[in-house]
């Protein structure tokens, strides 16, 4: 462990940028919202704002992201395929723990598996990750309900604590000690450790109640989801609630569907491009010929609640889908976001 | 023995349409060798798996793979349906495609030697069924009675005129033919093919059926191999669904907890039971 001063700060980033992009949160003049975002100045890192709208899963899997180009000449029935590899090493600074999380499932989810998802894995490889311990919950965090939070607990190659004068330093990778060493720190002793458990449990303590009510009733509710027991009426009523926008999926750090399109360009090439979908759209599952398996629309509910809840789907992730970063919740036009929804069948379980 | 399994995951691997083939109304049989003669080489797969195949301009769609893991031409089968099949119907012999896969997990093969095997197909649903029939027929001496009862429309929408042919006259194979109506000129069976199955005297005992036609089709015809007290677990099919990477991470292909392309897209009825989403 290392102590990092305030004015330390500025310097670390720096020289992370000489071999990365650094992205981080940064408070946006327009809207005053928080957003994890590229820096094209530096100095707009804010450490201490509160949690960024976005996850910054949109580095390692982009909203829209050409994987090939191709040109065919039907002429001479010439096909040349290309694969587009422009990556360069990115940084992620001021991390939070929920995110890291969800990044940390989006790993195991396109790396583990029967295949390993090549794009991914190229964003992946050059990445440095410094995460930021979240001394400012929401009101509608939960990380405390989905053990991701608020300190980070693996996954990182520095981990920062802010305790008012500086930051507590916590390396996990060799990457991250290198830097540390090179950046000449000074070394922090067992009382390091304390403070920052300290500052944890305070953190935790600020959390809404109903986040540190609602901790047993997650467990429950995957249970119910994953033998299938929740009654049809339940997704009904949060069917109804479902304005089919797809928000709640662009916001969450574990939605990972996407869609791909061959897009003709004017110059005769054509890009393979990879967009962000949601199960939430009618036409996620429709099938040419107009065969939807999946129409209603609290089927498609069910999907995406059995997707961040259940057993199953935990396999694949080795922990919980839902990382309690309470996004939905904020972003949802309807009062389906998820702790809404572990409410709903909570009251069925009670109810009966 | 037969390679190791080595799909195309990312980057489709170009290949040459050589032969266009009109099936039936707006399906067409589409032969295709690799351009790189080491995939040509290399290039395996079992029966009951599929592979995603790109229309250069259009797009890329998931399809069933007909032919044999053993000495068959390579060819896919496409019923003409949305943008990207159109595109490809556009095609001419010396056009390219793109092909990635094979992807799925096919249907078993060596787990059923020395079982009778019941081939149960409606329409277009022979396409994939073809694969394991041929590969069945090219290993004869090592299954039972083998059966194939297959139903169209009409005799003109019965798939692989050619091959029905060449199976008419397999000695060891019993083949029966249904079309939904009389036809001048027609000498199979006519009804559905739910009711030739309920007729046939078919084996029970250490039997695997495969199934696949429409739903409506699949559903009536499972009813009748219970009935005759095939079990849930022997009874396969093939589903199909919006695929959009094939490897599993686009999750387009998810039904209950698992994904067709990954998991699938060969299921036993048991399984399809359970999968709690509509076929």
């Amino acid at each position: 462990m290392y102590w990092l001063e305030k004015n330390q700060l500025e310097q670390l980033v720096k020289k992370l940028a000489k071999d990365y992009r650094i992205f981080g949160p940064r408070r946006d003049e327009v809207s005053g919202e928080v957003i994890f975002d590229w820096l094209e100045n530096l100095s707009d890192l804010d450490l201490q704002a509160s949690i960024p709208y976005n996850p910054p899963k949109f580095i390692l899997f982009p909203h829209f992201e050409e994987i090939l180009k191709y040109r065919y000449d039907h002429r001479s029935k010439k096909a040349v395929i290309e694969r587009i590899n422009l990556l360069e090493p990115k940084a992620l600074v001021g991390i939070r723990a929920c995110d890291l999380t969800g990044l940390l499932c989006l790993d195991r989810f396109f790396l583990g598996q029967e295949f390993v998802d090549e794009v991914y894995l190229e964003h992946r490889k050059k990445l440095f990750i410094i995460s930021n311990t979240c001394v400012r919950p929401f009101p509608q965090c939960f990380c405390v309900c989905t053990d991701s939070g608020p300190g980070a607990k693996e996954g990182y190659d520095l981990d920062l604590t802010f305790t008012g004068e500086g930051y507590i330093v916590n390396c996990g990778s060799k990457k991250g000690q290198k830097l540390a060493e090179e950046l000449g720190l000074k070394e922090a002793g067992p009382e390091a450790s304390e403070l920052r458990q300290k500052i944890i449990d305070d953190s935790i303590s600020s959390f809404d109640r109903f986040a540190l009510e609602n901790k047993a009733w997650i467990s429950r509710a995957t249970n119910r989801l994953t033998t299938g027991f929740i009654k049809p009426e339940v997704w009904e009523y949060i069917g109804n609630q479902c304005f089919e926008c797809g928000a709640c999926s662009f916001v969450c750090p574990t939605c990972s569907c996407f869609n791909i399109e061959d897009v003709n360009s004017k110059t005769g090439d054509t890009y393979r491009v990879r967009t962000w979908d949601s199960c939430s759209f009618e036409g996620y599952t429709k099938m040419a010929g107009d065969h939807n398996p999946r129409k209603p629309v609290e089927d498609r509910r069910n999907k995406r609640f059995f997707c961040k809840l259940s057993y199953s789907q935990s396999k694949k992730y080795l922990r919980p889908g839902c990382v309690g970063c309470g996004r939905c919740a904020r972003v949802c036009p309807g009062d389906i976001g998820l702790p809404n929804v572990v409410t709903y069948i909570r009251r069925e379980i009670t109810e009966g | 023995m037969e390679r190791p399994l080595v799909p195309i995951v990312t980057v489709p691997e170009i290949a040459t349409v050589v032969e266009i083939r009109e099936e039936i109304d707006e399906v067409k049989t589409f032969y295709f060798t690799f351009d790189n003669p080491e995939i040509e080489q290399a290039f395996r797969i079992r029966s009951g798996q599929f592979i995603m195949c790109t229309v250069f301009g259009a797009g890329e769609f998931a399809v069933s793979l007909p032919f044999s893991p053993e000495n068959d031409r390579k060819h896919i089968s496409v019923r003409r349906v949305g943008k990207v099949t159109a595109a490809l119907h556009q095609l001419e012999p010396g056009d390219k495609i793109g092909i990635r896969g094979p992807f799925g997990n096919g249907f078993p093969f060596e787990e059923i030697k020395g079982k009778n095997v019941i081939y149960v197909a409606g329409g277009i649903g022979l396409i994939p069924l073809r694969s394991s029939i041929v590969h069945v027929l090219q290993h004869r001496k090592d299954f039972g009675r083998v059966v194939l009862v297959y139903g169209a429309r009409t005799s003109k929408d019965l798939m692989y005129k050619n091959s029905i042919k060449e199976w008419k006259a397999t000695e060891n194979f019993e083949t029966h033919f249904t079309i939904d109506r009389p036809e001048p000129g027609w000498t199979g069976e006519v009804g559905f093919v739910n009711q030739l199955v309920a007729r046939l005297d078919l084996p029970v005992e250490n039997t695997v059926a495969f199934v696949c036609g429409p739903p409506v089709m699949f559903n009536s015809v499972i009813k009748e191999l219970k009935l005759k007290g095939i079990k849930e677990q022997d009874i396969y099919s093939t589903l199909e669904r919006h695929m959009k990477c094939g490897i599993g991470k686009c999750q387009h292909c998810a039904i209950g907890r698992t994904l067709v392309c990954v998991d699938g897209p060969v299921y036993t009825y048991k399984q399809i039971k359970t999968l709690g989403e509509q076929i």
